[in-house]
């Protein structure tokens, strides 16, 4: 009898190891065939009376011996949520969208009247998306920029995302966020977050009059000079062409060729601000330069500064800056701390060879000349923050976290009460 | 009697299962209930479970005797039986959530569309092989898991601490006291620690000391799990509440997964395995309960049994994971504290034969 149930339970087993294997090899296990599929690598959002349209970058691998084997086209939705648009674009790819592979949601000008997160909300129900997708908003709408032919890319997105890269923020040049980092500040008790401002510039041009933070030229709709479908939804060179604004429920599906039009440089130097879900207004390079330098991990920033009548360009490496709150005499205080080691990196005279060893031996007027640069663009940005009452910098939420006994008395009015001490320490390299 | 598991196996399980255990939808709920004293929940319940683990071990030197030994020299042969049902019907009701747990863990981590239950019905292949096994095979598992266990958790601590703000938990024990301990109890559904022990009673030989390092290796348990609490809060802060399957959450944001993939899934996949073998831990000593209440010796009839009525409750209730969740911790956890808590203390009551006796 044992010897039998042995060899009933052998049977058993193969029996089942063999139905297992059978199920590996017969069916996928809801795994996506790769060639069949189409995953959306980023979503422009724009807003037009109650509704919202959602124009999907989507990138279709192709089938390929070698070489470029993922073609990028573009697909809108339209709907009164973000849902809806997906679930149109889902019809239209034959794909669940779930997100997963989008790393850049792109806000278009008109979203900035809507309530930040009756625009976004979608991404943060249950494991809709993963919120790693960077958030930025932009000029104009968020279709027009993502059918706008990129210079450093085939693809738009692509150069966006290099725009706000990880590199650029710690050179404090732009603001990168994520969909984790603006709900993470939206929600906490200071009720503000930001946004990189994307701005599409006509390549090989660049604005007048620098001080090393102008950035960009031509604007988009100068340099296309019509050579753009306008309100288009991406129709250049179009498959389906079927997508026009103002036609509810329809949705236009294109490719993106790109050919004979004029390609685009895109920076995102300047930072939209928001209080309460509010758009609040758009930070100036020099206060977005502020901004980054309190709030993120900064190797190498470069500010302008003029000393004895001479434009020096400055690099600041091995920086350190933020912010604390403290409440002396029933006076709350904000102390305002940077340090930095300063080399001049470039200044507006005749170089002399013998004088660049001494690059990293930058004189005292230069560095308090540099010092007074950055006081000035973050007092700027803290009177900003006081005049619009955006708590971009944490205030309240430090009000909260350190000085909790104070945080109902101060909690309404800390950005205009508090004084500002700064504390901000330039020396040389060397 | 044979003795079929070690310390040391006992040790690994107190350590691995307890934590692997509560990685997926506890780290969430208790954010949810408790906010950010989300730790003090979880360090009250694992405080109050420590005691009783210990209390049990400790018990474990004091006699030889299995845990059905000492109710039936106690309270008879049918009392003991009746027990053992009720331990069985106890071991079957820890089995449910996790098994719901799984199934919607596994759907949506490692899949990116929408898999029917299917694909997850054939976990009952490995529970009903594995459940029907002695605990020599639950000790070796546990040798089997712990470097795997070891070495995944390193892996996602190290892609996950650079992410964490920990300045999330200020200001401390701001939140509503009645909200820190509601977070408590109506999480003590996941406590049951203490029964696996009582189960194991008799089974291993007790040496001076071993009571500390069981409880020892089950406050480790807790360590790890209030390393993830912490991980996952600093990671999300308010927003965690809407962020399920926590341990698959906390790493995404490593700076090379945006270059290179989801190398975390490595990892992922790896404690998927663990989670297993802690879930099917549950079925094992429910199989071993009917065994000893019935006297029936066959164990594949009854792990064949056992397992039927979990994949009757898994598809029958498929997709309602929030309502049996909340069900669970509105009212379960009162059999839980009865079971783990209670009955594990009463267990001293019981007469003893003393080793030297």
């Amino acid at each position: 009898m044992i010897k039998f149930k042995k060899r009933y339970y052998v049977i058993f087993y193969w029996a089942v190891i063999i139905a297992l294997l059978g199920l590996y090899f017969t069916n996928d296990f809801g795994l996506v065939d790769l060639h069949k599929t189409s995953v959306i690598v980023a979503v422009g959002i724009d807003a037009e009376d109650e509704d919202v349209i959602v124009t999907a970058q989507v990138a279709v691998p192709q089938p390929s011996q070698s070489g470029e084997n993922i073609q990028y086209t573009q697909v809108q939705g339209r709907g009164l949520t973000v849902a809806d648009c997906l679930n149109e674009i889902n019809s239209k790819t034959g794909f669940y969208p779930k997100l997963l592979f989008c790393k850049l949601i792109l806000l278009g000008e008109d979203c900035q009247k809507e309530e930040l997160f009756r625009i976004l909300g979608c991404f943060y129900r249950r494991n809709y998306s993963e919120l790693t997708a960077l958030v930025a908003t932009c000029k104009g709408t968020a279709r027009e920029m993502l059918s706008m032919p990129a210079t450093i890319s085939p693809e738009n997105t692509t150069a966006m995302q290099r725009a706000l890269s990880d590199e650029l923020k710690k050179s404090a040049n732009v603001s990168s966020v994520n969909l984790k980092d603006i709900a993470l500040t939206n929600f906490s008790v200071s009720s503000a977050c930001y946004m990189p401002y994307i701005e599409a510039n006509v390549q090989g041009t660049s604005e007048g009059g620098g001080n090393g933070d102008n950035v960009g030229g031509d604007s988009a709709q100068q340099g296309q000079q019509g050579g753009q479908g306008g309100q288009g939804g991406g129709s250049q060179g179009g498959q389906g062409g079927g997508g026009e604004q103002g036609q509810s429920g329809q949705s236009g599906q294109s490719g993106q060729s790109g050919g004979g039009e004029q390609k685009m440089e895109f920076t995102a130097r300047k930072t939209a601000a928001f209080s309460g879900g509010r758009f609040v207004g758009i930070l100036d390079e020099q206060q977005s330069f502020a901004l980054n330098l309190i709030n993120n991990d900064i190797r190498l920033a470069v500010v302008p500064c003029d000393s004895d009548g001479t434009h020096y360009t400055i690099g600041l490496k091995s920086t350190k800056g933020g912010v604390k709150l403290k409440v002396n005499n029933g006076v709350p205080e904000l102390n305002v701390s940077f340090k930095a080691n300063a080399q001049i990196q470039g200044a507006k005279k005749v170089l002399d060879p013998d004088g660049v060893k001494n690059d990293d031996v930058v004189k005292p007027e230069i560095l308090k000349a540099t010092a007074d640069e950055i006081r000035d663009r973050m007092q700027s940005l803290i009177d900003l923050c006081a005049k619009e009452n955006c708590d971009l910098l944490g205030v309240r939420e430090l009000l909260h976290k350190y000085n909790y006994k104070y945080y109902d008395a101060f909690k309404d009015d800390v950005l205009t009460r508090m004084k500002i001490n700064y504390d901000i320490k330039i020396q040389s390299v060397n | 009697m044979r003795m079929r598991i070690s310390v040391r196996q006992i040790c690994f399980i107190m350590l691995i299962y307890t934590a692997v255990s509560k990685f997926i939808i506890y780290p969430t709920f208790l954010s949810f209930q408790s906010g950010r004293d989300l730790l003090f929940s979880a360090a009250f319940d694992f405080a109050l479970q420590a005691v009783v683990v210990w209390a049990v071990s400790y018990l474990c030197s004091r006699t030889d005797r299995t845990f059905f030994q000492l109710v039936s020299g106690t309270l008879g042969n049918i009392t003991a039986r009746i027990v053992y049902a009720l331990f069985a019907l106890f071991f079957m009701l820890c089995t449910v959530l996790p098994l719901f747990e799984q199934n919607a863990y596994v759907h949506s981590i490692f899949y990116d569309t929408v898999p029917s239950i299917l694909v997850f019905l054939p976990i009952f292949f490995f529970t009903v092989y594995a459940a029907g096994k002695s605990f020599r095979n639950i000790g070796r598992s546990a040798d089997i898991c712990m470097p795997i266990f070891i070495v995944s958790i390193i892996f996602i601590f190290a892609m996950c601490f650079s992410e964490v703000k920990w300045d999330s938990f200020l200001p401390v024990l701001r939140t509503p006291f009645k909200d820190v301990i509601g977070g408590s109890v109506a999480s003590l559904f996941r406590f049951m620690e203490p029964c696996w022990l009582l189960m194991f009673m008799g089974h291993f030989t007790y040496k001076k000391g071993d009571a500390a390092k069981i409880t020892l290796s089950y406050i480790g348990g807790a360590v790890i799990v209030l390393l993830v609490l912490a991980a996952f809060y600093g990671v999300y802060g308010d927003i965690s509440t809407s962020r399920q399957f926590a341990i698959s959450k906390i790493s995404l944001f490593f700076p090379a997964i945006d270059v290179i993939g989801r190398i975390d899934l490595i990892a992922l996949y790896a404690l998927e395995v663990v989670m297993l073998f802690a879930l099917v831990l549950n079925v094992q000593l429910a199989v071993h309960c009917i065994n000893e209440c019935t006297g029936y010796d066959n164990k594949a009839v009854i792990s064949l049994a056992v397992n039927a009525v979990l994949a009757l409750i898994l598809i029958l209730f498929n997709n309602q994971l929030d309502a049996i969740h909340t069900l669970w911790s509105r009212w379960m956890w009162i059999a839980f504290v009865i079971f783990a808590t209670v009955i594990p203390l009463l267990a001293w009551a019981l007469k003893r034969r003393e080793k030297d006796d």
